[in-house]
């Protein structure tokens, strides 16, 4: 028993009795009661979501590094950090705790992985014209580490058109297939395959499992599940969906404070060889170790998933019940907005998770990125309704000119979480119509660039 | 001026009972530090994306202003702020990675660093330098050390050696103030022997350095300076910034985490590393107000400091028969202090099983070193050989019954015939 413990299993205790009923909806708003109000945050999808009592929690490990860090660094970090670990390993099914790794975000466990695949090359394990493969909807940063890793170490990237809207995972597989076969062509090598489980913009759930089923079956060597909006988001069994590496941010839809994410690296001969990229004294000791210590800094984000389980286990069902309430209720409010604007979902029920895709009316002309951040300016500093715009069709001047006010080129990326309200999206769906009565369009809104 | 009681009260939050005395590792943050970071954190939980769009670059930049007037650096883009130091050696050394991988750098082209460079960065150096080709060249340093001509005759030695057979140094990675054992090295002189040698880059770790000693980044002439504000500084954990003059070269340093704004220099894209709590790095304008409420400001604290812990290292010293490891002028607010020899202190593991005792049993936190023994001298005197060295630091918080705490509780364990044998 280690005797370090002796202030709770799980560091700093909640003091909170234990619960025989259900969270109340009066509780849920109290533990987001630091959410500026008046907001219609409809945006959990970006940057998440903490309640009080984690945050409480996270305060408590910030003030026992402040006041004894020595002791902190030698007694207490390590093993609040594995404990974390290991209720992450229960949740998405991983085989070995060592399989684990806590980083900052999907953005770092990307860099990782990518700057693997860079020494490869460097060190000509991989060759020159060897690719890599991503979905043209990977995220802004990814396909950038991807430009700063692969690109510039010689590797050639294959990017998958997908379509959008969609209607089935039958449209995004066959996509796959065919940039997969024509990528491959003329015997060129596909070293890694970068597969969102959730694109971010636009927002679709992508038939993971099956593709990396087909990279397999194609020799793709190894297989990278950008995961940023999975976990609390949809169910994950890394075992089940078979790739060798997967990430997913623990503070978006898990309740963790910014910021947390976990890399899963399947046990292999190339794990082995996995490095953070900010190299400090357990170089060498294996990923996990190695994350476990990237010099001095705020590990507290890190420490508080034990709480975060507390939390999720008042709500009935605990995480299944959350994400499937989540769920049900975002396509009950998409459906609401695209019937009340004569628009409709980009992708069914099904291909979505706790977000979805909601068409916006086309008279609203967002016809560029531009004018989608515009509208999202806009809203936030007009109507107090915070959610993201995405565009797409870039339109060029002369298409502009063509194009008919009823072909659907902006939506609105909706979130729902558990302190969402119904108010939020009615908000939402007001503020449109004001908009549009008063014969507005994103080029026309009140905003600077 | 801050009062001694109002000093005490920002730091209130220090366990009670414990003799503070290794700043230098962890550093330290007054409460008024720790409220104004709670406020930035309160602001992002609240509305996430406004503070995004509006807040996060203009605080950012607001502090990197700071960070510039502070080390005299001629532009704000020469600033970036990061985690730590290192993270900052990562950057360097990731280039230096490219350079080789690209054949910019030549197989056995070499970095020379000092024997007493952190751990981490020695380890940083492998991942990076000798696995993409390089050689790396070690100076070995003297201590106990007595003048700066000695660590200077060590510099050129070693780097006349490393350069023999036509060996190109490509960077040269020197402590302004080494860790373990720390000392002042006389980075300015260094560098300048760098340039006259023909070594392309000086990279100066300073990690301990900024709060603690005057810091002039044109006037030390480095290519890239890094150090940690949340040491003597005052900030949170954790944020560093490092410097890094403008020159064809430093267009082309990136942070390891790329992320949207990879390619528009290393300052934006270390602002935008994905979603983060960056309030450690927004803080720092804050804390110039904080330093403002004492005598002399910076300058003021860190002459106290100095002569503090000079006074004390003495006054330790002289209790034990002991001697401190280097003099006066080439410490810090930090000082590394002989400990009896009878403790017989005589590997790193006894250093640290001291430290753990002092700790668990004394509630001293204080760093032990350990000079490790030539055999030779081991086999004969060793009953005369200072072997093992505390190294305590002064910050303003620290007050001297710390010290004398620590004096009698090694003075006890010497009378009662106590050795590093003893603990397991």
């Amino acid at each position: 028993m280690d005797p370090h413990r002796e202030n709770g299993a799980h560091g700093p205790v909640s003091k909170k009795a234990r619960r025989s009923s259900s969270i109340t909806f009066e509780e849920i708003q109290e533990e987001f009661s630091h959410h500026e109000r008046n907001v219609a945050r409809i945006n959990n999808g970006s940057f998440g979501s903490c309640p009080g009592s984690v945050l409480a929690a996270q305060r408590e490990w910030q003030m026992l590094f402040l006041s004894q860090p020595d002791d902190f660094y030698f007694n207490r970090l390590q093993p609040a950090l594995l404990e974390s670990r290991s209720v992450i390993k229960s949740i998405i099914n991983a085989a070995d705790v060592d399989e684990v790794s806590l980083v900052d975000n999907a953005t770092t466990a990307a860099a990782i992985v990518l700057q693997k695949v860079s020494w490869a090359f460097s060190e000509g394990t991989f060759s020159r014209g060897d690719a890599v493969l991503m979905l043209h909807y990977a995220y802004g940063a990814v396909k950038k580490s991807i430009q700063a890793y692969v690109s510039r170490a010689g590797g050639h990237v294959i990017e998958v058109p997908l379509p959008f809207p969609v209607s089935s995972d039958a449209e995004i597989i066959d996509e796959f297939k065919k940039a997969l076969s024509l990528g491959k062509a003329g015997g060129r090598k596909v070293r890694l395959a970068v597969i969102d489980h959730i694109t971010s913009m636009p927002s679709v759930v992508i038939p993971v499992k099956e593709l990396t089923r087909i990279c397999r079956e194609e020799g793709v060597d190894q297989v990278f599940v950008d995961a940023a909006h999975a976990i609390g988001n949809v169910k994950i069994d890394v075992q089940d969906i078979g790739a060798d590496f997967y990430t997913s941010n623990l503070h978006k839809w898990f309740f963790c404070p910014p910021s947390v994410a976990f890399l899963y690296c399947r046990k292999s001969q190339v794990s082995d060889d996995m490095h953070h990229p900010v190299v400090s004294h357990e170089y060498g000791n294996g990923l996990a170790i190695e994350s476990g210590w990237i010099g001095t800094r705020d590990y507290s984000a890190q420490l508080v998933v034990p709480e975060v389980i507390r939390f999720i286990n008042r709500f009935e069902g605990g995480i299944e019940g959350i994400r499937c309430r989540n769920h049900k209720k975002v396509i009950e409010m998409g459906k609401m907005l695209a019937l009340s604007w004569g628009t409709r979902l980009g992708s069914p029920p099904e291909m979505c998770s706790s977000m979805v895709m909601v068409g916006l009316p086309g008279c609203l002309k967002v016809y560029n990125d531009k004018d989608a951040l515009r509208l999202r300016k806009y809203l936030r500093e007009f109507h107090n309704v915070e959610v993201p715009i995405y565009c797409c069709k870039q339109l060029t001047d002369g298409e502009v000119e063509r194009i008919s006010s009823s072909v659907i080129t902006g939506y609105a990326r909706i979130s729902y979480q558990v302190y969402n309200v119904v108010e939020d999206y009615e908000r939402l769906k007001k503020a449109i119509d004001d908009i549009i009565t008063g014969e507005f369009h994103a080029r026309l809104l009140p905003v600077t660039d | 001026m801050i009062t001694d009681v109002e000093i005490l009260n920002e730091f209130a939050h220090h366990e009670p009972g414990v003799a503070r005395i290794n700043n230098g590792s962890f550093g330290s943050c007054p409460a008024s530090i720790i409220a104004a970071q709670k406020q930035w954190q309160l602001l992002v939980l609240r509305q996430p994306d406004e503070f995004y769009f509006n807040h996060l670059q203009p605080g950012l930049l607001s502090s990197r202003r700071v960070v510039q007037a502070l080390i005299n650096a001629s532009d704000v883009d020469e600033v970036s702020l990061v985690d730590n130091a290192t993270t900052a050696a990562a950057i360097v050394l990731q280039k230096v990675s490219w350079a080789f991988s690209e054949g910019v750098y030549s197989r056995g082209d070499a970095v020379i660093m000092l024997h007493y460079a952190y751990s981490a960065v020695k380890k940083s150096i492998q991942a990076y330098v000798s696995r993409a080709g390089g050689h790396v060249i070690e100076v070995p340093l003297p201590f106990p050390v007595s003048s700066n001509h000695e660590i200077i005759d060590e510099f050129r030695k070693a780097l006349s050696l490393g350069k023999s057979e036509g060996r190109r140094v490509r960077l040269a990675v020197i402590d302004h103030i080494t860790s373990m054992p720390s000392v002042v090295i006389p980075v300015k002189e260094l560098t300048k022997i760098c340039r006259e040698e023909g070594v392309d880059q000086v990279f100066v770790d300073a990690a301990h350095a900024i709060g603690n000693v005057d810091v002039d980044v044109q006037d030390i002439g480095a290519d890239f300076y890094t150090s940690n504000l949340h040491k003597w500084y005052f900030c949170p954990p954790s944020v560093a910034f490092l410097h890094c003059r403008k020159s064809p070269v430093s267009d082309d340093m990136h942070h390891p985490v790329v992320s949207s704004e990879y390619g528009k220099g290393l300052a934006l894209e270390s602002a935008w590393i994905g979603a983060r709590d960056y309030s450690s790095q927004l803080v720092v304008p804050q804390v110039i107000d904080f330093i403002k409420r004492f005598n002399g400001g910076i300058e003021g604290i860190q002459r106290r400091n100095h002569k503090k812990v000079v006074e004390t290292g003495k006054m330790l010293a002289e209790s034990w028969g002991t001697c401190l490891g280097s003099p006066p002028e080439m410490s810090s607010s930090m000082v590394m202090v002989g400990l009896p020899c009878c403790l017989r202190i005589f590997s790193d593991e006894d250093a640290l099983k001291l430290r753990r005792h002092l700790r668990d049993n004394h509630r001293i936190e204080v760093p032990i070193y350990c000079k490790a023994p030539r055999d030779v001298e081991l086999g004969r005197e060793w009953s005369n050989l200072v072997t093992g060295y505390a190294r305590i630091s002064h910050q303003v918080y620290n007050v001297a019954d710390d010290y004398y705490r620590f004096r009698d509780v090694i003075n006890r364990l010497v009378d009662d015939g106590f050795h590093c044998g003893m603990l397991s």
